[in-house]
């Protein structure tokens, strides 16, 4: 208590503390030996609704209910603060005036002594009422958000700053095998395949400088040993001065999503293949033209054995044309399989894509062009899907200059990435358009003659190789895709 | 049966297509030019008189039908068949062409030289 300066009489003091008494939100009752009741404050008349008079000289349990005052164990605790001159720890009740609805109390008999005599003791009560209401309340609201989390089929996880995992909810413990106590302290790179963790590392990084979202897609090892394919959501987590104090991720198991893509890029692929029909019949019907006429050559007998030699080679190169023709068909509709991912030379790929479509843009005639870099550009990624990409791109230019052009394919080293340009002179795409185009079943195409999937499965093939796709158009001009893949 | 002596026009951008029509041709006593594409067919359409045409339907500068009318206008006398392994008869296209006279013949690729015989003797 603070002191009181010497040139105060006792009297003022006497003054000073009873306006304190009756000031104080606390109910204070002085107890003798007896629990007689010598003296109480304003509070405590008031919460309980007696008078003075019929509470001093009374006993305290007269005054409380006889539930609550057996609950406080009066006896003992009277006991304690008497023989051992000890207070009593606090304890918590609920009281309930007949009426009123209930209130909690925090209560503590303390020992009022003089000369290491116990004279009184002082019973002080607190209403906490509202301080347990909202307590509980807010321990509703985190109980609440628990287990939303832990009901989330995601993975939610939080770190601290520096990524140490400090939470980590039910769908992380099933997916992952790992329980909490497990992964506490651990970084999610732990839990990556090594050729991720340098991009987790960097991301939680960048969090860490004050960034906002990141995104991205990587393998989790599982305690088994297996490999999940999961897309995370990294966020800022910020106090109420708004410092980053962690970071929470969201992760999302793809393998359900990754089983619908692979089956929607080959229906794609399918499509794509009847866009080319009319070319490919074409190219294939030739060489069997020319084998069936110089086998029916062969069936004279009157022919010189210089000319028979002559049919028979032709023969064999019309064969050997259809069947290089048949075969690149094939490898295109042949599904891709889950997870082959190889090194893979994108030059070769683009020139064996380009030599299946070359033929659809002669029968327009479109001249195709071609400026590669002479060495090989080797690449990660699955083969069959980056053709996929590739043929999708090229069969859209072409489908853009129905009355001929000029179809430019390049590839370019920069930096550590490749950059593929497909330029036509095609009718173009509007400024409106241009944003759209990537969005699945978006499309220009009448109904029946193109599916709005080519180019929003494009674009996440493209994603899944860690690239880059876009598009440039001057309407009526022609347009430019632009595809960037990292290189090895 | 039509004087052997008149000259058959070939066009077709595949060499080796030429190549067995020709010998094809020369074997039943016919003689032909050969044309890889539309500007060299209608350059022999100028200083030659073919009777009959067999044009590819795709050519690298120009499509097979509009190649044909072209011919036609040069000498529209000019007997049209046309070879194509990227039309169907049935399609629209070619019934269109043939209704209307443009072309008189048509035969997908491959063929029996027989189709193509018959062809040049209607």
């Amino acid at each position: 208590m603070a002191k009181v300066s010497n040139n105060v009489s006792p009297e003022s003091y006497e003054k000073l503390y009873a306006m304190l008494l009756e000031a104080i939100s606390s109910s204070v009752l002085l107890i003798d030996e007896d629990t007689r009741i010598i003296s109480t404050n304003r509070n405590f008349l008031e919460k309980s609704r007696r008078s003075l008079s019929n509470t001093i000289g009374h006993q305290l349990k007269e005054v409380f209910p006889p539930i609550i005052f057996d609950h406080m164990d009066v006896k003992q605790s009277m006991l304690q603060v008497f023989e051992k001159n000890q207070p009593t720890r606090g304890k918590q009740m609920t009281y309930q005036v007949p009426g009123l609805p209930m209130r909690v109390y925090h209560y503590r008999i303390l020992p009022f002594s003089r000369d290491g005599v116990v004279e009184y003791a002082m019973l002080l009560m607190d209403d906490v009422t509202e301080q347990v209401r909202l307590s509980e309340e807010v321990r509703g609201v985190e109980r609440h958000l628990a287990s939303v989390i832990e009901s989330a089929s995601d993975i939610v996880l939080s770190t601290d700053i520096e990524g140490r995992i400090s939470t980590w909810n039910t769908a992380a413990r099933k997916l992952s095998g790992y329980s909490f106590y497990e992964v506490k302290n651990h970084f999610l790179f732990e839990y990556c395949t090594s050729d991720h963790q340098e991009e987790v590392k960097k991301a939680f990084a960048s969090m860490k400088t004050g960034k906002g979202s990141q995104m991205f897609e990587l393998d989790l090892i599982t305690k088994k040993g297996d490999s999940i394919q999961v897309s995370w959501v990294l966020s800022p987590m910020k106090d109420d001065s708004f410092q980053t104090v962690g970071i929470v991720a969201v992760g999302r198991d793809l393998t359900e999503r990754r089983k619908f893509e692979a089956q929607l890029f080959q229906s794609q692929k399918l499509a794509a293949l009847g866009v080319m029909g009319g070319g490919i019949a074409h190219e294939i019907r030739n060489p069997l033209a020319i084998s069936s006429s110089a086998a029916q050559f062969l069936m004279d007998n009157t022919i010189t054995q210089e000319f028979r030699k002559e049919c028979a080679e032709k023969i064999q190169t019309g064969i050997k044309r259809a069947s290089i023709i048949i075969e690149n068909l094939l490898r295109f509709a042949r599904p891709s399989e889950k997870g082959e991912i190889a090194q893979v030379d994108l030059i070769h790929l683009l020139k064996e894509t380009l030599n299946l479509v070359k033929n659809q843009a002669r029968i327009q005639k479109i001249e195709t062009t071609s400026h590669f870099p002479k060495k090989p550009v080797l690449i990660n990624g699955n083969g069959s899907l980056l053709q996929q990409v590739f043929m999708n791109l090229f069969l859209n230019a072409i489908n853009a200059m129905p009355d001929g052009g000029k179809l430019n394919i390049s590839a370019k080293i920069m930096a550590s990435e490749v950059m593929v340009r497909i330029a036509d002179t095609g009718h173009g795409i509007s400024k409106l358009e241009v944003d759209k185009i990537f969005d699945p079943f978006y499309t220009t195409s009448p109904v029946g003659k193109g599916t709005g999937l080519g180019l929003s499965i494009c674009y996440s093939i493209v994603k899944q190789h860690l690239g880059n796709i876009e598009a440039e158009s001057i309407d009526g001009k022609g347009t430019t895709f632009i595809v960037r893949l990292p290189i090895l | 049966m039509k004087d052997k002596n008149e000259l058959v026009l070939i066009v077709d951008d595949e060499p080796d297509m030429c190549w067995a029509l020709e010998h094809m041709l020369k074997r039943n006593g016919f003689l032909s030019k050969r044309a890889l594409n539309g500007q060299e067919a209608i350059r022999l359409m100028e200083s030659n008189r073919f009777r009959v045409a067999f044009l590819d339907a795709k050519l690298p500068d120009i499509e097979g039908l509009e190649l044909a009318r072209r011919l036609r206008d040069i000498d529209p006398g000019i007997h049209i068949v046309m070879i194509s392994g990227y039309f169907y008869r049935d399609d629209n296209d070619i019934q269109g062409a043939m209704s209307e006279g443009l072309i008189k013949g048509f035969i997908g690729k491959p063929f029996d030289h027989d189709e193509i015989l018959k062809a040049i003797k209607l």
